[in-house]
């Protein structure tokens, strides 16, 4: 054995480390954690995007009250062709009846070249009907359109005149930006997974340590408490790091089980992008067992130290979904801890270029912000009034 | 040798070592006899560095934990005064945790593991796993923690409280064969009985201080009475009445 094999063999961090980390596989409760956050996660998440594109790709007519129709078969033939048609159901229960009103005059008065009343009755502040009576709307204008054109032409004037502005809309959303609302919650999970998955070894080996009463033997033995840390802290991260393992391989698989494709979305996920997905939660591995064994070293059974990191996991969940949802670009989210890898795991989704120098920056503030938390944990673990709870 | 001088410690208001002095040389088993909250586990945990001394010091064979921690803790083996163990793990593993944490390499904590195992006779429980070990098997398991390494210097916290008949004779008879060996043993108990079978001399401390000093014989002596629970009651007594 090298002089250095058998220093890193025998140094207490690694053998606190190995020690942990048998004992912490040996906990069915603490393995069927990890896992299940990482499985059932991914799994949560195709169900609801499965609901999620079947309403979106929904192609049925939109059935509304249509009074009066004998008065205008031709502009009822238009909405149809729109789908739009009469209803023969009745309306459900809850759900505001839309009706569309065709004066009698209507003849006469597209005959005369006159405005034809009619009247579309709706609930415009019901969410749930928005986009079938934008429908409905959109059709309306379109046949009153058509009508205009033709009147222009019959006079000898050129329709043009009345479109001034000829608006051309290029859409420049790729398919990789519009899938973006729906990965951006994927990644929630993926970076989340880490979070989850190394809470119940984080809270055995610090606060069950103490319940067990075997915290004080430990720290009478010739260790440091900065060894001691370091090494519980390494075991609690091989369990986070194998949640995030688990939802980063699991998550692009769901992806390829759903229909996407249907709502115009496509994800190519490279092996080599979940290498990098893998590498870059590392640091964030550290970070979360560092910010658990922080409060759970506080508490003095696991029931408490438990109710303390529920407030901790807010606090990256709080921060991540804040930005998902107020859509917040600020570059100085490339560099922060939690953020910087929710940008990066949104640009690999999307296709777009990593930006490589805040992502490092990020993984080393991320990494510095760990160890200085694990280096304070240690210093804490020194003082008697935090060991005996004085 | 342990050597403790002039310990004092507050706790807030409270006063837990009160200029506290005593030594505990090789080769014999000395008891710190004293009733509940006189200072005895406060003591022992300043030896060995968990906690620090206001003024004073104590030394283990010249090393002081409050300066040299890992030194000072490298000379010892602590029997704590609650052990828990390990649940998942083996007897086997976590004998040799300890032992690996005191230095040993593998090879030797394993050599180390399998003759403590030996000797205290629990071969047929060393690749059990905790949960279910009766009191007198945890007992075992936290002794042969203690004693892995070989230390010269053995400090117990109130070792046989909560043990059966037999387990109290193992460790009686392990404690012999260690003085023997030429260890210095430090044990603190409130039981008379326990310190009048092992000690060859006993402290008697009090609300942080030593009240009388001396081998069995001598503090009965002292006091007038021949059994020492009877010198111990008076001198106990002695000095609360002095105190009050």
């Amino acid at each position: 054995m090298s002089v250095w094999s058998r220093f890193v063999s025998q140094h207490p961090t690694r053998i606190v480390f190995g020690k942990e980390l048998r004992d912490a596989i040996r906990d069915k409760r603490s393995v069927m954690a990890a896992m299940s956050y990482a499985f059932f996660g991914p799994l949560l998440m195709a169900v609801a995007f499965f609901f999620m594109i079947t309403q979106l790709t929904d192609p049925s007519d939109v059935e509304i009250d249509i009074k009066g129709a004998e008065h205008a078969p031709a502009f009822v033939d238009y909405l149809a062709q729109r789908g739009i048609v009469e209803r023969s159901k009745p309306w459900p229960a809850g759900q505001h009846p839309i009706t569309l009103t065709i004066d009698e005059n209507w003849a006469n008065h597209i005959a005369q070249a006159q405005q034809a009343p009619v009247t579309l009755t709706a609930d415009f502040s019901s969410t749930k009907q928005r986009s079938d009576i934008r429908r409905i709307e959109t059709a309306l204008e379109g046949y009153s359109q058509q009508i205009a054109y033709i009147r222009l032409q019959m006079r000898g004037i050129d329709p043009r005149v009345i479109s001034p502005i000829d608006v051309v809309k290029q859409d420049t959303a790729t398919k990789g930006s519009r899938s973006a609302l729906i990965m951006g919650s994927a990644m929630i999970f993926i970076l989340m997974s880490v979070f989850f998955s190394g809470m119940n070894v984080a809270i055995d080996i610090s606060a069950g340590e103490r319940e067990r009463n075997s915290l004080e033997l430990l720290l009478s033995q010739p260790l440091t408490t900065q060894q001691m840390v370091l090494g519980k802290a390494l075991a609690a991260s091989c369990f986070a790091m194998a949640g995030g393992l688990l939802s980063v391989v699991l998550i692009p698989w769901v992806f390829r089980l759903l229909p996407l494709h249907e709502i115009g979305i496509s994800v190519v996920i490279t092996t080599a992008d979940m290498c990098l997905m893998i590498a870059m939660l590392l640091p964030l591995a550290l970070l979360a067992t560092a910010l658990q064994l922080f409060v759970s070293f506080r508490a003095k059974s696991f029931k408490e130290a438990q109710t303390y990191i529920s407030f901790v996991l807010m606090l990256p969940m709080m921060v991540v979904f804040g930005v998902e949802f107020t859509n917040t670009k600020n570059p100085l989210l490339y560099y922060t801890p939690v953020t910087g890898q929710h940008q990066a795991l949104l640009d690999i989704i999307k296709g777009e270029a990593i930006q490589w120098l805040p992502l490092v920056i990020s993984s080393l503030v991320t990494l510095l912000l760990g160890w200085i938390i694990l280096r304070f944990i240690g210093r804490m673990l020194a003082s008697e009034k935090v060991v005996f709870g004085l | 040798m342990i050597e403790v001088n002039e310990l004092r410690k507050q706790f807030g208001k409270v006063t837990a070592l009160d200029g506290l002095s005593f030594t505990a040389p090789e080769g014999k088993i000395t008891g710190l006899l004293g009733p509940n909250g006189a200072g005895k586990t406060t003591c022992l945990r300043t030896i060995y560095g968990l906690l620090k001394a206001d003024s004073g010091q104590a030394l283990i064979d010249g090393v002081d934990a409050s300066i040299e921690p890992l030194a000072a803790r490298r000379k010892i083996g602590i029997f704590p005064d609650k052990f828990g163990l390990y649940e998942r793990l083996t007897a086997r593993e976590q004998v040799a945790y300890f032992a690996s944490l005191h230095g040993m390499t593998r090879a030797d904590a394993s050599v180390a593991v399998q003759q403590v195992f030996e000797r205290l006779d629990m071969l047929a429980i060393a690749d059990r796993r905790a949960t279910g070990f009766s009191q007198g098997q945890r007992m075992k398991v936290a002794l042969a923690q203690a004693i892995v390494h070989r230390p010269q210097h053995l400090i117990l916290d109130e070792p046989s409280r909560g043990l059966d008949v037999m387990s109290t004779r193992i460790l009686r008879d392990l404690l012999r064969e260690l003085r023997q060996q030429g260890t210095s043993i430090l044990f603190s108990s409130h039981v008379m009985q326990e310190v009048a079978a092992l000690c060859d001399q006993v402290v008697v401390v009090a609300k942080g201080k030593v009240v009388a000093q001396g081998t069995t014989e001598e503090l009965c002596a002292l006091t007038g009475e021949t059994a020492l629970e009877e010198a111990f009651v008076k001198i106990i007594g002695t000095d609360e009445g002095i105190a009050a």
